[in-house]
C-alpha cells in the first residue's frame, strides 16, 4: 500500500539570476512499513526534500501525496495539523522544547490535539527507547544519544503516517548512532512505522530497506540495500517507472 | 499550550518575565501619570480662564431688549444667558451667552446675531476658553502654542511608553523564535501559538498594568498636591484641585492592553509567514533582502539554500561609505545593522521620540522665554514699580494725589485713568507715510467705519492728572498747558513689519483738532455729544505707563488732561470704573523699598479706597519662581523622555547583541580579531544613536523654524539663546548608556565559545 507519492517536486531558491533548484522533477512512491534512506551528497537537496515530505517547506511545483492527502495545497492550520497527525519529524539537533520536561515533550503533539495518550503505548515506546526513567528530566539533563531517543518517542506518539529523520545520528557518537539505528529498525518492525531516513552515512542508509540516492535535486539511484546500484542502469531501465506501475 | 507549556515557561523564566513585568509597571504608571497630570493641567487653565475672563462662550453687545433677550435663550443651543448690568450702559446691553454645544458657538452666534439685526461686531467670543475646548473660532489669528505642544509632548511620551512594552516584549519573543518554530515542526497551528502567546502576554502584563495606572493616579495626586501648595505662595495663585477622570484611566488601560495584544501578534504574525524550518533556525529575519550581488561570493549550482556563503561580503567589494571611513569593519557593521534593521525599528524610533522631544522642549522653552522678555518684561515691565489700581473712583474724585506725591521714595507718579471713545479722522490727516502704503482703510479693512472723507476709529483716552500732564507737554516739547490732547502719533506698520519687531510711521499731520464721539452707540450719535478739542501735539512719544497700546485695530490714543476731561467726560462717557496709579521709585533695583513704597501707599489708601497693588520686582520675582516651578515641570518631562529612551536602547541593545552570538562567531572564526569585533561595536553604537539623533536634530530644525516664523522672531536672536549644551549634555548620556549597553552586550560575546556557536542555529 502506497503511503507518499510525489510527482515532479520541483523547489527553486531565489529569484532571477540567483535562482537556484534544490530539487527538480523528483519522482518517488514509498509504501506502508518501509524503511527507506535517502542519501547524497551535502547540498544534493536531500534535506530540501525531506522538509517538504515533512509539510514543513512547500514545493515550487510538483504534488506531494502522503497517505492519501495532498499536502503541497494544504493551508498554513491544515498543514500543521497534518504534521501533527500523519508525520514525526526527527532532527540532527534533537529541537526539543528546553523549558518542557522529557515527559511533555513526548507527549506535546497529543496535548496540542487535546487528546490524552494511550498509557499503554506511551510506555511501550518510551520503555523500548530506554526513557522511561528520563520523563521528569529536561532536556539539557540528559545526554545527546538520551535527547534523539526522546525526540524519536515523540514523533512516534501519535502513530504517524511516516517517520521523517534528518541526520538523526549526524551529532551522536557511534556507540549511539548505533542505538538510535536500531531503535527506528524497531520501529519499523514492531509498529509497522514507514520510515524515511536522511543520511549521508553509507553504513546507516544500509541499515534501510531501500536507498533512495539524490544528486543535484534529482534522483539518481533507487534500489535495494545491499544491492549492486548503477545510476546509469536505473537510468536505462527505467525502474521507477516500471516500479510505478 | 497555556497549561502545557507557557506556565512551565513563565515558571523557569522568571528572568524574562521580570522584564515584561517591569515593563509593563512602568509604561502602565507614566501613561497613567502623564496622562492624569495633563489632565489636570488642562483643567486648571479652563478654571484660569474661567477666573480671569469668565465662563461664557458668547457675548452679544448691542440694543437688546427683553424680546431679543427671548429670542436668544428660546435658540435651540443656547443653554443660558446672563446679562451683564457692569459693562452694559449708554443703550447697550452686554449678554453672555452659554451654549448647549459650544462646538458650533461660531456659527450659533452669527445666527443669533443675525436674528437680532446686530452688525456682526456685535459678537464676541471667549477665544482662550473656547481653545482650550479644542474649538478654533475662524478669524482667531492668536497663536495658540502652548496647549498643541503640551499635546504633542504627551503624544510622543504616549507612544514612547507604548515603544517601551511592545520592545519588552518583542526582545522576548524574538528569543524564542526557534521554540515556536518546533513546535510548528510537530503540529502546533499559528492559531495555537498566536493564543498561547497572547494568553502570556495578558497574564504577564495585565496585573502590573493595572497597578502601575492605579500608582500613576497616585503620584499624579501627590505632583498636583505640591503644585498646589507652590502656585498658592505666589501672589495671585491659587491651588489646583486634583481631579481624575476614570475615562482617562480606561483609555490608558485600554492602550496599554491593546499594544500588548499588537505586540503578542506581531511575532505570531511573523512567525505564520515563515516556515517552520526557518522558525528553528532563527534565519527569516537576519538575512539582507537585497543581496547586493557584488557582495556575494558567487554560489556554485547544486549549493542547496542552507549552504549558501551570502553572509560573507568579497573583500574586493567593501566599497561602501561604512567600508571606505572605516575599512572592513565599517562595511560589516553596516551589513550587520542592516540585516537586523527591522529589529532596530523600535529602538530606533524610541531614541528618535526621546531626542525630538527632549530637543523640542528645550527649544520651545527658549522660544517661550524669548517671548515673554519682548511682549512683557522689555515692554512693559520697566515702565513702572509700583502700581496700585482704585476700584470704582472716577480721577477727579480721587483726593489723595497730594499725600501720595509725598510719599517717601517716589520719585515719580502718575493718576491715570482709561476711557473709550471713537474720533473721526479725516482722510487728508492721514501721514504722508500711510498714503503712501495705501491709507488707512488698507490697515483697518471692514473693520473701518469709512465716511465719504473721514475714519471712524477708535480714538482711546488716557486720562493724566494735570501734573503728569504738564510734564508730558514738557518731555514733547511744547508748553505746559491744559486745554488740549496730545495724539500718539504713530501707526503700526503690519504690512512692512510683524508685531514682534514694529516699525511705526506717523499717523496724522497737520491734525490742529479731533472730533471726539462716545464709543457706546452705533449711527445716531446726537451733536450734542460731539465734540471736537484742540490738538496740543502729535508724537511718537509716551509718558511711561504699563499700558500696551494696541497693534490690532490701529487706535488714534489721546493723551488728555484731567481739567479737559472734567469739561467733555460728560458727553463722551465710556469711561473706566478704576483708576491707575503709576509710581517710579528713586531705589529700582532692590525689593525692600519697592515694598516699603508699597506699603506706605497701600496705608495712604486702603482707609478711603478699595483698592489692589504691586510693585515690579516683586511680580518678577513671583514670575521666576513660576518659571521654575515650569522648569521644574518641563525638566522632569524631558528627564522622563530621557529615562524612556535610554532603558529602551539599553534593554534592546543588549538583548540584540545576545542574539547575534552566531553572527560575530563566523567573524571571528575567520579571523576577525577581538579589536576588530570592539570597532564593529563602536561603529554599530554609534550609528545605533547617530542616526536618531541626526533624524531627531533635522526634524527639530524644521519645527523650530515653523514656530520661529510663527511667532516673528528674530532667528538670530533665537540661535544666541539655543540650548545647546542643555541638549549636547542629553546627545551625550544617551549615547554613552548605548556604549555601555553595547560594552556589556561585548564583553558577554567576546567570552564566548566560539566552538559552542559556531554549531547548527537549530542547536540553541
Amino acid at each position: 500500500m502506497e503511503i507518499l507519492r510525489c510527482e515532479g517536486v520541483r523547489k527553486v531558491y531565489g529569484a532571477g539570476d540567483n535562482q537556484v533548484a534544490a530539487l527538480d522533477k523528483v519522482d518517488l512512491s514509498i509504501g506502508k512499513g518501509e524503511f527507506v534512506a535517502i542519501t547524497g551528497a551535502s547540498g544534493s537537496g536531500k534535506s530540501t526534500l525531506l522538509h517538504i515530505l515533512g509539510c514543513v517547506d512547500k514545493p515550487t511545483a510538483g504534488r506531494v501525496m502522503i497517505d492519501g492527502t495532498d499536502i503541497s495545497t494544504l493551508n498554513a492550520t491544515r498543514a500543521a495539523i497534518f504534521r501533527r497527525r500523519k508525520v514525526g519529524l526527527v532532527y540532527q539537533f534533537y529541537n526539543l522544547i528546553p523549558t518542557l520536561t522529557i515527559g511533555k515533550n513526548i507527549l506535546m503533539p497529543l496535548l496540542l490535539d487535546k487528546k490524552k495518550p494511550n498509557q499503554e503505548y506511551f510506555q511501550q515506546v518510551v520503555g523500548a527507547l530506554g526513557i522511561a526513567d528520563k520523563l521528569e528530566c529536561l532536556p539539557n539533563q540528559l545526554s545527546g544519544g538520551q535527547q534523539q531517543r526522546a525526540a524519536i518517542a515523540r514523533s512516534l506518539l501519535y502513530r504517524p503516517a511516516l517517520l521523517l529523520a534528518d541526520e538523526p545520528t549526524g551529532n551522536l557518537d557511534r556507540k549511539n548512532a548505533r542505538e538510535i539505528v536500531d531503535m527506528l529498525k524497531l520501529s519499523n518492525r514492531n509498529f509497522n512505522q514507514t520510515i524515511v531516513l536522511i543520511t549521508h552515512d553509507e553504513k546507516v542508509a544500509l541499515e534501510a530497506d531501500r536507498i533512495v540516492t539524490i544528486e543535484d535535486g534529482r534522483i539518481v539511484g533507487d534500489g535495494l540495500s545491499g544491492e549492486k546500484f548503477h545510476g546509469k542502469k536505473y537510468a536505462d531501465e527505467n525502474h521507477f517507472d516500471e516500479k510505478r506501475r | 499550550m497555556w497549561k502545557n507549556y507557557s506556565v512551565d515557561y513563565i515558571k523557569n523564566n522568571r528572568a524574562s518575565g521580570i522584564s515584561i513585568i517591569a515593563a509593563s509597571f512602568i509604561a502602565g504608571l507614566f501613561l497613567s501619570f502623564l496622562c492624569c497630570l495633563f489632565y489636570n493641567f488642562w483643567l486648571d487653565n479652563i478654571e484660569g480662564i474661567k477666573l480671569e475672563d469668565g465662563d461664557w462662550h458668547g457675548r452679544i453687545t448691542g440694543e437688546i431688549d427683553a424680546d431679543k433677550l427671548a429670542k436668544v435663550n428660546y435658540y435651540a443651543n443656547v443653554e443660558k444667558t446672563v446679562v451683564r448690568e457692569d459693562l452694559s450702559g449708554d443703550g447697550e446691553t452686554v449678554v453672555d451667552v452659554y451654549f448647549y454645544d459650544k462646538r458650533t458657538a461660531y456659527q450659533d452666534m452669527s445666527a443669533l446675531v443675525k436674528i437680532l439685526e446686530l452688525p456682526r461686531e456685535a459678537a464676541d467670543y471667549n477665544y482662550q476658553l473656547l481653545s482650550l475646548y479644542f474649538i478654533r473660532i475662524p478669524g482667531d489669528g492668536q497663536p495658540r502654542l502652548l496647549m498643541p505642544m503640551y499635546f504633542l509632548i504627551l503624544i510622543m511620551m504616549c507612544f514612547s511608553l507604548i515603544l517601551v512594552i511592545h520592545n519588552a516584549f518583542g526582545v522576548s519573543m524574538n528569543s524564542r523564535m526557534h521554540q515556536f518554530g518546533i513546535f510548528a515542526s510537530i503540529g502546533a497551528t499559528p492559531g495555537q501559538i498566536r493564543k498561547c502567546l497572547v494568553q502570556e502576554a495578558f497574564f504577564l502584563a495585565l496585573g502590573p498594568i493595572l497597578l502601575g495606572i492605579l500608582a500613576g493616579a497616585a503620584c499624579s495626586f501627590g505632583t498636583v498636591l505640591g503644585m498646589g501648595a507652590f502656585a498658592e505662595e505666589l501672589a495671585g495663585g491659587r491651588r489646583m484641585a486634583f481631579q481624575c477622570h476614570p475615562a482617562i484611566l480606561i483609555l490608558v488601560f485600554l492602550l496599554s492592553a491593546f499594544t500588548i495584544l499588537i505586540s503578542a501578534l506581531i511575532p505570531a504574525g511573523r512567525l505564520s509567514h515563515m516556515t517552520p524550518l526557518e522558525a528553528i533556525r532563527g534565519t527569516g529575519e537576519r538575512e539582507l533582502r537585497k543581496r547586493n550581488k557584488r557582495l556575494m561570493l558567487r554560489k556554485r549550482p547544486g549549493l542547496s539554500r542552507g549552504h549558501e556563503i551570502g553572509c560573507f561580503p568579497s573583500v574586493a567589494a567593501f566599497g561602501g561609505l561604512s567600508g571606505s571611513l572605516f575599512g572592513i569593519e565599517g562595511e560589516l557593521a553596516w551589513k550587520g545593522l542592516k540585516a537586523q534593521r527591522k529589529a532596530l525599528r523600535t529602538t530606533s524610533l524610541s531614541l528618535t521620540i526621546a531626542f525630538l522631544g527632549y530637543m523640542v522642549m528645550q527649544c520651545f522653552w527658549t522660544l517661550s522665554g524669548i517671548s515673554t522678555n519682548h511682549t512683557y518684561f522689555e515692554a512693559y515691565q520697566d515702565a513702572w514699580d509700583v502700581m496700585a489700581t482704585v476700584k470704582d473712583t472716577p480721577l477727579e474724585d480721587f483726593s489723595l494725589m497730594e499725600e501720595i506725591r509725598g510719599i517717601c521714595g517716589a520719585e515719580n507718579t502718575v493718576f491715570y485713568q482709561k476711557a473709550e471713545a471713537v474720533c473721526a479722522l479725516p482722510k487728508k490727516a492721514q501721514s504722508v507715510e500711510l498714503q503712501a502704503l495705501g491709507g488707512l482703510g488698507t490697515f483697518l479693512e471692514d473693520v473701518a467705519q469709512e465716511g465719504e472723507d473721514f475714519f471712524l476709529i477708535k480714538a482711546p483716552v488716557v486720562i493724566l492728572d494735570d501734573d503728569s500732564f504738564r510734564e508730558f507737554c514738557g518731555q514733547t516739547g511744547i508748553a505746559p498747558q491744559l486745554n488740549g490732547t496730545i495724539v500718539l502719533n504713530r501707526l503700526w506698520d503690519s504690512q512692512n513689519s510683524n508685531f514682534r519687531y514694529p516699525r511705526y510711521i506717523p499717523y496724522v499731520e497737520n491734525m490742529e483738532t479731533v472730533t471726539l464721539y462716545p464709543a457706546a452707540g452705533n449711527g445716531n450719535i446726537p451733536s450734542e455729544r460731539i465734540t471736537e478739542i484742540p490738538v496740543l501735539a502729535c508724537t511718537q512719544m509716551y509718558p511711561a505707563l504699563r499700558e500696551e497700546y494696541e497693534k490690532s485695530e490701529y487706535p488714534l490714543v489721546q493723551f488728555m488732561p484731567l481739567s479737559l476731561w472734567k469739561e467733555i467726560g460728560g458727553k463722551i462717557g465710556g469711561v473706566e470704573d478704576n483708576l491707575y496709579i503709576r509710581i517710579l521709585a528713586q531705589e529700582r533695583g532692590e525689593l525692600a523699598p519697592l515694598q516699603s513704597l508699597e506699603n506706605e501707599l497701600t496705608q495712604t489708601i486702603s482707609p478711603a479706597y478699595e483698592m489692589e497693588s504691586e510693585n515690579r520686582l516683586q511680580e518678577k520675582i513671583d514670575n521666576d519662581k513660576m518659571i521654575e516651578g515650569y522648569e521644574m515641570i518641563l525638566g522632569a518631562f524631558c528627564g522622563l523622555l530621557a529615562v524612556i529612551g535610554v532603558a529602551h536602547v539599553f534593554s534592546h541593545t543588549l538583548g540584540f547583541l545576545g542574539q547575534r552570538k552566531r553572527e560575530f562567531a563566523r567573524l571571528m572564526s575567520v579571523g576577525l580579531t577581538p579589536e576588530g569585533i570592539r570597532k564593529i561595536f563602536r561603529i554599530e553604537a554609534m550609528t545605533v544613536a547617530g542616526r536618531p539623533m541626526l533624524r531627531a536634530l533635522l526634524l527639530t530644525i524644521i519645527v523650530m523654524a515653523v514656530m520661529i516664523r510663527a511667532s516673528y522672531l528674530d532667528p538670530v536672536e533665537f540661535i544666541v539663546a539655543a540650548p545647546v549644551w542643555q541638549i549636547l549634555g542629553f546627545v551625550l548620556t544617551v549615547f554613552g548608556f548605548v556604549a555601555l549597553a553595547y560594552y556589556l552586550g561585548g564583553k558577554k560575546i567576546l567570552k564566548m565559545n566560539l566552538a559552542q556557536a559556531l554549531r547548527d542555529d537549530t542547536m540553541m
